[in-house]
């Protein structure tokens, strides 16, 4: 009887199990297949939405893109040279101060209203009056449409980075009819009265190459080509963005499994070499880690002393901030990064040199220094922690005679201290909000970072006024030369000391093609290809 | 006097579960909803407070890195979040929401707490529940074994093995299973809920596998199943091997009783000894842990969600954490709250109905 039961029990087993991979594998079979058409990107997602004039983290830009046309962009890789996009042309007053956009009259949105002035205004608009994260793209600047095909910008002040900003996928055109009767305004108080969120995470409303089908902050957003899109179809027809972390990433792009991996640091891309089914691009990214000496007395007697800032900038061994950071890295030799107009070239880079570092430190008058170095100890980017990197600073400067306690503490405490201008010395970052020099111009006297840094408005009168001339002038050499000359004279004389662009990873299966970082929005899935 | 085992056997006669809740059982029910609210109360007051304490700045951490030098942007955040007003206010106005079952809005997600809740918690229970599943199977079944044949080779296989699962530390083991079972042996997906293209069920309970069952999306309820099985498993790694252990030394307090070794002159199978007589009365302390165990699952699967890309309530209260989301650590924090208290309850509950001796103290 026991053995019958057993038996009873063991076919009961067999057929629990039987059902199971019955099912599973009736799941597997269902699924779309790893086919040519479907693309699946991963990224670790800091997704808030898809709406574009609220968006501006990098999952989020990569949707907009997808979704959103902009009246300029960028090809490929490249962020150098805005090209025509929903606007057929463009003009620029001598004063930079107005932008004249003349629009494409062919393309529609999915209901079939063509795009207009009135959609763009409408979008600039609310861009400008939520008061969210990206509306400073637009600050201090009007938006108005003489005619249906017509859009020109003016600004306060003169702007020669506009160009650079439109191409942003925070300035997406919406379908301004379709939002509206959803809760969307673009009138002041946009801020409180907005209500087209919600909708737009549900649904896209523009022209881009392809249309929302899914959306979720969590787990993965889904795209399907835009029938309608007026531009080049796109290869793949579907769109798969996931969020993966980096270590499932690094085995799904191994595996085979996902076409493209997003946040791979040069360490996990580094063991992909032998991999003949992965193609690795590591290339110099945007970001500029910097450390800085805070110019303000108040917050120490020592820091603010030039000498001292010598001793610290001829102290540091730039190549081994490069070597750390690995693949694709390079010692930043501004604040300007490489990819950018205005950049300095490798020659301009500051070189470690320890007797003058010694001899600056003599020269201070200051004796066995001590000073704080904050950081964001919890954070790490490019796969480079402020940690290692913060460690490595205090080992260099000891060399030198300088002795630095971290008080490095959770980006959420340390990034007020910093944003407050109260670190003695500071390790940080900067991104670029725009692929133009204008966005580096934070790091002069009384600018956002400067402040920071201490560095209060009058305090390099020479500098303060290069950074006004660059700021405005129109053309881009002349722009480019004036960038240089100001970051030259920051690296003798200004608090910053910029180390290293980590390197960018981008990982995709053989065979897929474009699949180019851009720092403007990360990838652009539409010009991916098999 | 009355044994256990009697006891317990009287349970068994038809009639008696049907009976309606006790006055004093109501009075328990009153008394654990009333701790609810006060716990509750007391852990929003605690929240808010060690948060505020953090000296560092909700706008910072949430704005841009040039939104937060745009006071008009900065204004707009503080006024939108409440944090221009005092902080008693801001607690007043807290537990005002609270009281009609707001939450508030997410600083990081820019979306009512409830809602990220609603979304959150429902992906960390179905993988909760399936590993709890397999480690009380697991765990009491291995716990009984080693119990029964102690001190023999099976006996100090399990105990390693158990020791194993305490002891290997849950992300190793996440990263190490990922490696082999989907990587090089390709039995199980990778991560995250479902396969890439693959979209849930109409969401109902927010558990993948029941909404595709309601919906009778059988590929969607296999391929859900098949991606929880393996963190489910590293999940329940720790738990079987704690189960293991408390299920065999709670079963060899009992197994030796005078009312066991009557039963067994009685002529009752092992088996029925075992499984009627001895596992009955060793339950209650198997059940707290369990219970325990649920409750630490369901709290505290960060790193497997991590690993796995499972979008859980783990890694919420993390980045709610880091970004010093008020809103959201409050809600998270109130969740917690509440599963430990209802785990509680529903422990006492089975108290009773597995030890009657329980339940007319």
């Amino acid at each position: 009887m026991f053995a019958a039961r057993r038996t009873r029990r063991s076919v009961t087993l067999s057929a629990v199990l039987g059902a199971f991979i019955a099912v599973t594998a009736c799941a597997s079979g269902n699924n779309p297949p790893a086919a040519n058409h479907v693309l699946v990107v991963d990224k670790s997602f800091d997704m808030k939405t898809a709406d574009p004039q609220r968006e501006f983290e990098v999952s989020g830009g990569i949707v907009a893109k997808a979704l959103y046309s902009t009246l300029l962009t960028f090809k490929g890789a490249d962020s150098a040279t805005p090209v025509p996009s929903v606007a057929k042309s463009y003009t620029a007053s001598s004063d930079a101060k107005t932008y004249t956009f003349k629009l494409r009259t062919d393309i529609k949105f999915s209901d079939g209203t063509t795009l207009t002035s009135a959609d763009v205004v409408f979008s600039f608009n609310r861009l400008i009056n939520i008061k969210g994260n990206p509306s400073f793209l637009l600050a201090d600047v009007t938006v108005s449409a003489p005619d249906a095909s017509t859009v020109v910008l003016t600004s306060k002040e003169a702007n020669p980075a506009i160009p650079f900003i439109i191409p942003n996928p925070a300035l997406g055109i919406v379908n301004s009819k379709v939002v509206k009767a959803h809760g969307g305004t673009d009138q002041p108080g946009a801020d409180k009265a907005d209500q087209a969120q919600s909708f737009l995470d549900g649904q896209s409303e523009g022209t881009g190459p392809y249309t929302l089908k899914s959306f979720s902050t969590t787990s993965e957003v889904d795209l399907v080509a835009n029938p309608s899109y007026w531009g080049p179809k796109p290869y793949y027809s579907t769109v798969v963005i996931r969020n993966i972390q980096a270590p499932a990433q690094l085995i799904n792009i191994q595996k085979g499994t996902d076409e493209v991996a997003l946040d791979l640091s040069p360490d996990q891309a580094s063991t992909l070499s032998g991999a003949g089914s992965v193609q690795v691009k590591a290339i110099p990214g945007p970001n500029v880690f910097f450390l800085f000496s805070n110019n303000n007395s108040q917050i120490s007697s020592i820091t603010p002393n030039k000498h001292f800032q010598n001793a610290i900038r001829y102290g540091l061994d730039y190549q081994s901030f490069v070597q750390l950071a690995g693949a694709g890295a390079i010692q930043t030799p501004g604040v300007v990064p490489s990819m950018f107009l205005g950049a300095l070239s490798q020659a301009d880079a500051v070189k470690r040199d320890l007797t003058k570092a010694k001899a600056e430190l003599a020269a201070s008058g200051i004796s066995n220094p001590t000073v704080n170095l904050g950081f964001p100890s919890d954070f790490t980017l490019n796969g480079l922690s402020f940690s290692t990197l913060a460690q490595k600073v205090q080992a260099n400067l000891q060399e030198v005679g300088i002795k630095v306690n971290l008080t490095g503490s959770p980006i959420s405490v340390s990034l007020a201290d910093y944003r407050a201008g109260k670190e003695q010395l500071g390790l940080w970052l900067w991104g670029p909000d725009y692929p133009d020099p204008n966005d580096y111009l934070v790091f002069l006297p009384g600018q956002l970072v400067g402040l920071r840094a201490g560095w209060a408005a009058g305090a390099d009168p020479s500098l303060e006024s290069l950074g006004t001339q660059a700021g405005s002038t129109t053309n881009n050499t002349e722009r480019g030369q004036l960038f240089q000359k100001i970051q030259r004279q920051l690296n003798t004389e200004g608090p910053f000391f910029p180390l290293i662009q980590p390197g960018q990873v981008v990982a995709a299966s053989k065979g897929v093609t474009g699949a180019d970082y851009n720092p403007t929005w990360t990838i652009d899935v539409a010009g991916v290809g098999g | 006097m009355t044994s256990p085992a009697s006891a317990a056997n009287r349970q068994l006669v038809p009639g008696r579960r049907l009976r309606l809740p006790s006055r004093n059982f109501l009075r328990f029910l009153g008394r654990r909803l009333a701790a609810l609210v006060l716990l509750g109360l007391g852990i929003t007051f605690v929240a808010f407070v060690l948060t505020e304490l953090v000296p560092g700045d909700p706008a910072a951490a949430n704005l841009g890195q040039r939104a937060i030098g745009d006071p008009a942007a900065v204004r707009a955040f503080r006024e939108h979040y409440g944090l221009d007003k005092p902080l008693p206010i801001q607690y007043g106005l807290y537990l005002q929401h609270l009281a009609s079952g707001d939450l508030g809005e997410s600083e990081q997600s820019h979306r009512p707490v409830r809602t990220d809740l609603s979304e959150f918690v429902p992906a960390t229970a179905e993988l909760a529940l399936t590993s709890i599943l397999i480690a009380l199977a697991l765990g009491i079944t291995l716990g009984v074994i080693a119990a029964v044949r102690r001190n023999t080779l099976t006996d100090q296989v399990l105990r390693v093995i158990s020791l194993g699962g305490i002891s290997m530390p849950t992300f190793w083991l996440g990263l190490v299973a990922l490696y082999v079972f989907f990587f090089q042996l390709g039995w199980v997906p990778g991560s995250s809920r479902l396969d890439p293209g693959l979209l849930p069920a109409h969401h109902v309970t927010g558990l993948y596998t029941i909404d595709a069952l309601l919906a009778g999306q059988l590929d969607v309820f296999g391929d859900a199943l098949h991606h929880l099985i393996l963190p489910a498993c590293v999940l329940a790694a720790y738990n079987v091997g704690l189960l293991t252990r408390f299920t065999r030394s709670s079963v060899l307090e009992v197994i030796n009783n005078d009312y066991v070794q009557a039963a067994r002159a009685k002529g009752l199978p092992e088996r029925t000894v075992i499984l009627r007589h001895v596992l009955r009365a060793a339950l209650p302390p198997i059940i707290t842990v369990g219970g325990l165990a649920f409750a630490n699952v369901m709290t505290g699967t960060v790193l497997v969600e991590s690993i796995f890309s499972w979008p859980g309530i783990g890694q919420y209260a993390f980045h709610s954490a880091t970004t010093l989301d008020l809103p959201a650590i409050m809600g998270v924090s109130l969740f917690v709250a509440v599963v430990y208290i209802v785990v509680n309850f529903l422990v006492d509950v089975l108290y009773g109905v597995v030890d009657p001796r329980i339940r007319v103290t």
